[in-house]
């Protein structure tokens, strides 16, 4: 149900941004917003909010990527606020990245570490995921702190883990 | 029986026929104390005149012949016709009392015999009978306390059976509670160990972690993403 909800959501924000023509655009701004709605646990939990009005709500996003986003994006995240399903807006917008690659025969891979990839390592590693996967992988890279050191990638359900998080987290298990 | 009955006969008549033939001696001190005054004061009247007979009876001589009639009659031997008449009274009241009297007494001894017998049977069976309820008494009673002292002995049995297990019993919970106490302080000291072990990993860790973050230059995270390329293109190889 809960799938059938965020996919159902996808795919017509995937409708709506193909109608409007530029749908690697808007995917991109969502993508992006996405990552920023992850870490603000207090712009999640407003945009969540049933006691606040729908209205006010459409205006924290309208504010929010007012300048940043193109219109398509903000009336797709409006419409999702404002039906009351910001909660699940992260998840919903991972479905849209996927199904908008998917339509470009691509899979999405989202790569975190602490620092930006020069462009010949995000090359290189492009390069590697395709080879790994046998997919034609799109790097999207996430800057996370807590990652610490190195990069983890997530490639659907799979994940490809080579952080100093990750390796200090195997320590920690080790010492019990 | 028969020869009771012939003494009682024979006695009586025995003493009848002594009282006949003793009677006859008798018949000469038999006489009255009339007639003996009579014959005295006769012959004196006879031989002598009435001054001579007034003098003879102022001489003692003939007063103690006048005081010799006035004495007693023979107390063991009565007149002769009281003894006939006596006799003849007691041949009768003898016949009647053998015909009739003797009958009944016999009768009624036998009678009495015969229920002072029936008593004696019946106080035997009585006592009979009282022996056997005394002796089933006392059965009962060898068998009650025979029954007392089995019950006595199951119920000491029973008790140190019972202080037995209680005994056993609380060794074994003794023990249990050792065990578990053991085990108890064991967990505990392992829990520790590990409480320990997690607080002293997380110390180091977290001293690690600083570490690492001070020391993650823009070199070493440059290193670290290639050598994360490298093995992920090493491992479709």
């Amino acid at each position: 149900m809960t799938d059938g909800l965020v996919a159902g959501y996808a795919d017509a924000l995937f409708a709506v941004a193909s109608a409007e023509g530029d749908p690697a655009a808007v995917e991109d701004e969502l993508f992006r917003f996405a990552q920023a709605l992850r870490v603000d646990d207090d712009l999640q939990s407003s945009l969540a909010d049933p006691g606040v009005p729908a209205s006010r709500r459409q205006q924290i996003v309208e504010d929010l990527l007012d300048g940043r986003a193109g219109s398509t994006t903000v009336a797709v995240v409006s419409m999702v606020v404002a039906a009351g399903r910001a909660s699940r807006l992260p998840a919903i917008i991972d479905a849209f990245v996927e199904r908008s690659a998917a339509s470009r025969n691509k899979a999405v891979a989202t790569v975190r570490s602490a620092v930006e990839l020069t462009d010949e390592q995000r090359e290189r590693l492009t390069a590697a995921l395709n080879g790994a996967t046998g997919k034609d992988v799109e790097v999207r890279v996430v800057i996370d702190a807590s990652v610490l050191g190195g990069v983890v990638t997530e490639i659907g359900d799979d994940i490809i883990d080579g952080s100093v998080r990750h390796r200090l987290s195997q320590l920690r298990e080790s010492f019990r | 029986m028969r020869h009771r009955r012939a003494r009682f006969l024979v006695a009586p008549l025995i003493a009848a026929l002594g009282l006949i033939v003793l009677a006859s001696p008798a018949g000469a001190s038999s006489e009255s104390i009339g007639a003996c005054i009579s014959e005295h004061l006769e012959e004196m009247i006879t031989h002598s005149d009435t001054d001579h007979v007034l003098r003879e009876l102022r001489e003692e001589s003939t007063q103690d012949d006048l005081e010799a009639c006035l004495e007693a009659p023979n107390p063991i031997l009565p007149e002769l016709n009281e003894i006939i008449w006596g006799g003849a009274a007691f041949l009768i009241l003898f016949v009647v009392m053998v015909k009739k009297g003797f009958p009944a007494v016999k009768g009624a001894m036998d009678a009495r015999a015969e229920r002072i017998r029936a008593d004696l049977d019946a106080a035997e069976t009585a006592k009979a009978d009282a022996q056997a309820v005394q002796a089933d008494y006392e059965a009962r009673l060898a068998d009650a306390q025979g029954e007392v002292a089995r019950l006595f002995e199951e119920a000491r049995a029973s008790a140190d059976q019972l202080r037995a297990d209680l005994t056993a019993r609380a060794e074994a919970d003794n023990v249990e509670m050792r065990d578990r106490a053991t085990a108890d302080i064991e967990a505990s000291r392992q829990q520790a160990i590990a409480d320990l072990r997690t607080e002293v990993a997380g110390i180091a860790l977290g001293a690690a972690e600083r570490v690492v973050q001070s020391s993650l230059d823009e070199d070493a995270q440059r290193r670290l993403i290639d050598q994360y390329i490298d093995e992920v293109t090493g491992s479709d190889d």
